[in-house]
């Protein structure tokens, strides 16, 4: 069942942290090691959301912080970052506006340049 | 098996620190017998954890020669070119004009607009390329090959501000992972090399060495990507950042 948390309330947020625990029911984001601060060095979270942008939302009222770094100041994705769903690339399908489906896995991609 | 005879057999190694030095002995080991290293930083005591390369005695050297040195002492059969330099639009560009029709570049420096750099460049020249990179225990590869599948700038579009790229001195570098990186550039440049573009170019590997979770990703060529166009290389790219740290 998915959900939409454009403001979400104190219970909202704790509803959303705990639901991390229950995967089977709601998409799975993986979250790149530079991001892995705000999700408490979680490597998986799972988030509700009926599109990417519904779920940056849930992810950010779960997870202070994280949206900044995947987003810009006008909300749209950081030109370094890629989005896929499943192995499909956003910008190639909806942006923002993808659909999710509860089975899908998310992954973030960022441009890692250490060497 | 030796690539003596392929397409290509020159491989340009842009960086010989963390990355740049497993690819080059994934490279001896895979047969490469012409090498151009390009570094400009000398060895530090704090390399020898991760580029296993160099051994205490290289400290103080500068990492393009004492690397072209440890790899002379493995196999008599060499042909290395080995270049303290400072990399810069112009002398990249020379550089890969050298060795267009035979060159594999491996863009193996820790920095995001170097590898844009090398990324346009070698687009523009027909050149094949791997580009990587890893933090802690992390990375991504890249083999890159105008007209199979998506460039590093399709996939990226531009470096991350200064401010959103953490350097591996603040989120550290795990040898291990460099090392297993450094092989896999190696591996992927030798069969750029032996002309399998069309099965190993375009697809970005992300693999999380902690938890072994392997994610290969084959997006989609954007469109109006101006490197796949062949446009060259950005002139936004800030080139001192570029070359701030090509191996460190």
């Amino acid at each position: 069942m998915k959900h939409g948390h454009p403001s979400p309330s104190t219970e909202t947020l704790a509803a959303l942290r705990r639901s991390t625990t229950t995967p089977a029911t709601m998409p799975t984001v993986r979250i790149p090691t530079p991001l892995r601060k705000f999700t408490q060095g979680n490597e998986e979270v799972s988030i509700s959301g009926a599109n990417v942008g519904e779920l940056l939302t849930n992810l950010e009222a779960a997870h202070p912080g994280i949206r900044e770094r995947i987003c810009d100041d006008k909300g749209k994705v950081r030109r370094f970052v890629n989005i896929f769903v499943g192995d499909e690339d956003i910008r190639f399908l909806k942006n923002l506006e993808t659909e999710v489906t509860d089975n899908d896995e998310i992954s973030i991609i960022p441009a890692i340049a250490g060497g | 098996m030796p690539v003596e005879g392929a397409p290509r057999d020159h491989f340009l190694v842009l960086g010989a620190g963390g990355l740049g030095a497993p690819a080059l002995l994934g490279l001896l080991t895979a047969g490469a017998r012409r090498l151009t290293i390009v570094d400009r930083d000398i060895v530090e005591t704090s390399n020898l954890q991760r580029q296993v390369l160099f051994d205490v005695g290289d400290v103080g050297s500068a990492k393009a020669t004492a690397a072209a040195a440890q790899l002379r002492r493995r196999t008599r059969d060499l042909e290395i070119d080995a270049r303290v330099l400072d990399l810069d639009a112009d002398n990249l560009g020379e550089l890969l004009d050298e060795h267009r029709a035979e060159g594999v570049v491996l863009e193996c420096s820790d920095s995001p607009p170097l590898k844009f750099m090398v990324n346009d460049a070698c687009m523009a020249r027909d050149l094949p390329a791997v580009i990587a990179g890893a933090q802690r225990w992390r990375g991504q590869a890249l083999a890159v090959s105008r007209g199979v599948g998506a460039c590093y700038r399709c996939i990226f579009e531009a470096p991350p501000p200064p401010g959103l790229a953490e350097p591996c001195s603040a989120v550290g570098v795990m040898g291990t992972a460099v090392g297993f990186f450094g092989h896999l550039m190696a591996l992927h440049a030798w069969r750029l090399a032996q002309g399998d573009d069309h099965e190993v170019a375009g697809s970005l590997l992300a693999v999380d060495l902690m938890s072994l979770q392997i994610h290969t990703l084959r997006p989609c060529p954007r469109p109006a990507c101006p490197a796949c166009a062949g446009a060259g290389i950005d002139p936004d790219l800030d080139l001192k950042q570029a070359c701030a740290a090509l191996s460190r």
